[in-house]
């Protein structure tokens, strides 16, 4: 633990246990989201599937990226992660995404893609919310997670014939944003 | 049928948790939430417990209101207080 660094969070009047459970929570999504979205991805198959699997597989290490990046934080603040890796997934912040009946349905894959992202989306909007102008540095990493999960939520939403994203994928390394915090 | 007038101590005892319905206050209505995913055991998001009027929380919340859409209204909240709760009815609910 850092413990001048949790003391200086205390200090700006953010409650740290309930931090630490949202940062615990939103770990738990971002790992469960890596695991759910693999089968997503294989199950992205034939002429319709082909053009999605290429996206869904950057979200999906993206993802695995934001449990990476949260769990040094997590310790750092004197929290942890549970023991059981089953109670880790019954904490997460959002619902699993799961792969739908019928997986040949692309309108419905990608329904579960975008509504993942956009819990998300709320997720780290909260805790940015939360820790803007009191904790530096969850703020920070909270920011650079949302980044990468608007822009992931903009891709699919655009499948969805939502409307333009801006965007186009990545191109060149994962994680842009938070990329940083993995050195 | 009329809907049930809660006063908030009678909305207190529907938390989420031991099993008891989570209801929810917002603009003077109440809102069942016991099935949704982000309101397990009545917590929500760590900051907020179900059985409480969240009129001035929402403000705050990174979604509006549009989220209570797709929950069914079970009452009206009223601030007079009454002698005392309701008998709760406990639901079941599979991955409770």
């Amino acid at each position: 633990m850092a413990r001048v660094a949790r003391e200086m969070v205390e200090r700006s009047g953010i409650n740290v246990d309930e931090l630490l459970h949202l940062l615990v929570n939103n770990a738990a999504a971002e790992l469960t989201t890596f695991y759910y979205y693999t089968i997503l991805r294989v199950n992205l198959i034939g002429l319709q599937g082909e053009g999605l699997k290429e996206i869904a597989e950057t979200a999906r290490i993206e993802d695995r990226n934001h449990f990476e990046a949260l769990v040094p934080r997590i310790y750092e603040l004197g929290g942890q992660l549970p023991l059981d890796m089953r109670a880790f997934h019954d904490v997460s912040a959002c619902p699993p995404a799961a792969l739908p009946a019928d997986p040949t349905d692309i309108q419905a894959m990608l329904q579960v893609l975008v509504e993942a992202e956009r819990c998300a989306v709320r997720g780290y909007t909260h805790l940015c919310n939360l820790t803007a102008g009191k904790d530096h540095r969850t703020y920070d990493l909270s920011l650079a997670i949302l980044n990468e999960e608007v822009e992931h939520e903009s891709w699919f939403s655009e499948f969805l014939g939502e409307g333009p994203s801006g965007h186009f994928m990545r191109r060149g390394e994962t994680s842009p944003f938070v990329g940083k915090f993995l050195r | 049928m009329p809907l049930h007038t809660f006063t908030r101590q009678e909305l207190a005892h529907y938390d989420g948790r031991d099993g008891a319905p989570a209801y929810i206050a917002y603009l003077g209505q109440v809102y069942d939430v016991s099935r949704s995913y982000h309101w397990r055991n009545g917590d929500h998001w760590v900051r907020h417990q179900a059985g409480a009027d969240l009129t001035a929380d929402l403000a705050q919340a990174p979604h509006g209101a549009e989220n209570l859409r797709s929950f069914p209204v079970v009452g009206i909240l009223s601030d007079e207080s009454n002698d005392g709760p309701p008998p709760i009815a406990r639901l079941d609910l599979p991955g409770r």
